[in-house]
């Protein structure tokens, strides 16, 4: 730990060194999922669709929380929330990552296969939504969606570091009521498509907002491993404090116990229903060593991190929370490839490079895009009006 | 009162005002420091500061609560394991008798409601509540606590209470009155 400045510095140092390192893995990462793309095609899309439904999944979930922020005028998390602000501007740089899946669609989707569509009912009967045409242009919508809403309240949060204009705050919060609208219905709707439709016969109403409840237990996690890397670095020592991320803490408990609520959920309807075409799902997720998987992530996702935080000083205790936050990052990733892989290895758990290529390359981008915007401007919306607020926070 | 004359009544403890909000978390301070265990500071709102000032630890009642939610998650594992595998099983739909998924549901609520009257029931044990009476609503004086009154009372039962040094300790503290508070029993 550096030694404690009166004083915070408020912008990150430029530190070339940080981008050099992040965006040589994301390039390596690409180049190797590239030349994997000619060795296995089939297996780099679906590789490259579980590390970029895990990647997204940390944006979107940011664009949630700073919406719901400006919404609710919470004055708490204000020290920490450029840090979710960045990750939901990256949006543009996420809906450039979709394009390979647009072109690998027939490798992912069965149903985009007409011979598959000649023979199935049910390919034929969803076939008013689940066509391409349809398909590309709904992924338009999503991505523009979430890239005017993550670009606009970051660019107005941005100008009013520079103009302490509080008019934009009216402006924030007009802004993010119709979007929180908005993104609950494109992530539902995303969610569906990108993840659910890869085994078309199998249908959940509760996908949507698994695939939510998931991402904004993994956000915290990763909102504090920041927070924390930040103070590691002798960066906001005094801005962000152990009460910020305490809280942020306090959330990820809270959103572990939904996670685990909604996924239970929606694994108890379906087994207790028991009718066959829904229970499918979970039988090849549960055959093999995929149940390995499975039952780990009740045990690492969700009973793990609540024994860990169930106490109100483990909450608040830095050693504590980093560790449940590195297993949920981790065991989010796991998760994904779970949903996505038993469609191409049913047979059983099967990690391939290709999944550690392409998780490395995206995410070596996206995080060295993060830094690069992080490091333009103050790492705190300093004029925000309830900035004082959220600093005097005990 | 000719009636108090004629027998000595119990002292139950002595009641300190002070005039500000301030001045009760210094006396307080004051009053932990000296050693004092049974003693409590009341003000119409929550100072902030407080429970250091008065050197409260973390309340007991998490434990409580913790001990209700496994005494109602194993209690409720064990009324469906016995229930509907043990005692009368019946087969539904072909499933196990021992369907753990299909228990989960009665197993949070159970966990939660137990933990809920646990955490309800633990505030007023700890609270020593519900009680009938209170030796201070006999005060005049105490009346003002819900208005503007800050006050300390120091037990008569605390191992340092002495009847001088208790007084001259909440005077020094800046107390503006201080009076002696007797036990309901002995009126």
């Amino acid at each position: 730990m550096a030694k404690t400045k009166p004083v915070d510095d408020l912008t990150f140092p430029q530190n070339t060194g940080i981008l050099r390192v992040l965006f040589g893995i994301g390039a390596l990462g690409l180049i190797a999922s590239f030349i994997g793309f000619f060795v296995d095609s089939k297996q780099f899309h679906f590789s490259y669709l579980t590390s970029f439904s895990y990647l997204a999944s940390f944006s979107l979930a940011s664009l949630f929380f700073v919406m719901l922020h400006h919404i609710t005028r919470s004055s708490w998390g204000v020290t920490l929330r450029r840090i979710p602000e960045t990750f939901s501007y990256q949006l543009f740089i996420v809906a450039i990552m979709f394009i390979p899946i647009l072109f690998g669609m027939e490798y992912l989707y069965k149903w985009t296969n007409p011979e598959i569509l000649a023979t199935d009912y049910l390919a034929q009967h969803k076939e008013p939504y689940l066509n391409q045409p349809f398909f590309i242009i709904r992924q338009f919508i999503y991505f523009s969606v979430w890239s005017f809403l993550g670009y606009r309240l970051y660019k107005n949060s941005v100008k009013m570091d520079e103009n302490a204009d509080w008019g934009i705050e009216t402006l924030q919060r007009k802004i993010s009521a119709p979007g929180i609208l908005l993104f609950s219905l494109t992530v539902a709707f995303a969610s569906f498509d990108w993840l659910m439709s890869l085994d078309f016969h199998w249908f959940s109403t509760m996908f949507g907002v698994y695939y939510f409840a998931m991402s904004f237990q993994a956000f915290f996690a990763m909102l504090i491993l920041l927070g924390l890397f930040l103070r590691g670095r002798g960066l906001l020592l005094n801005t962000i404090t152990r009460v910020h991320i305490g809280d942020a803490g306090k959330l990820m408990f809270g959103f572990t116990v939904f996670y685990a609520y909604i996924a239970f959920s929606q694994f108890f309807l379906i087994y207790y229903a028991n009718i066959p075409e829904e229970t499918l799902w979970y039988y090849h997720r549960l055959e093999g060593n995929w149940s390995v998987i499975s039952y780990s992530l009740i045990i690492v996702r969700f009973a793990a991190p609540f024994l860990l935080l169930l106490s109100k000083a483990a909450k608040s205790n830095f050693t504590l929370l980093g560790i449940s936050s590195v297993i949920i990052v981790v065991i989010h990733f796991f998760e994904m490839h779970w949903i996505v892989m038993p469609t191409l290895h049913y047979h059983g758990f099967n990690m391939h490079w290709l999944d550690i290529t392409t998780l490395l390359g995206l995410g070596g981008i996206l995080l060295g895009f993060f830094f690069f915007q992080f490091q333009k401007h103050s790492m705190v919306p300093k004029n925000d009006p309830k900035f004082l607020e959220s600093l005097n926070k005990h | 009162m000719s009636k108090a004359e004629q027998q000595p009544r119990k002292v139950y403890g002595m009641l300190a005002e002070y005039s500000n909000p301030a001045k009760l978390i210094r006396a307080a301070k004051l009053v932990n420091r000296a050693g004092y265990q049974k003693y409590d500071a009341y003000s119409p709102f929550p100072i902030h500061g407080m429970d250091e000032a008065m050197g409260l630890k973390e309340s007991k009642l998490g434990y409580i609560v913790l001990f209700h939610a496994i005494l109602g998650f194993l209690g409720a594992l064990a009324l469906q394991i016995w229930t509907s595998s043990i005692a009368y099983p019946i087969n539904i739909s072909g499933k196990p008798f021992m369907n753990i998924p299909a228990f989960i549901p009665v197993t949070f609520e159970l966990t939660v409601l137990l933990s809920a009257f646990g955490a309800v029931f633990g505030m007023f044990f700890m609270n020593n509540m519900p009680r009938h009476n209170n030796p201070l609503f006999s005060s005049q004086r105490f009346e003002k606590v819900t208005d503007d009154g800050f006050f300390i009372c120091i037990e008569a039962s605390d191992d340092f209470f002495d009847e001088d040094k208790t007084k001259k300790l909440l005077e020094d503290a800046g107390a503006i009155h201080i009076e002696h508070i007797f036990t309901l029993e002995d009126r």
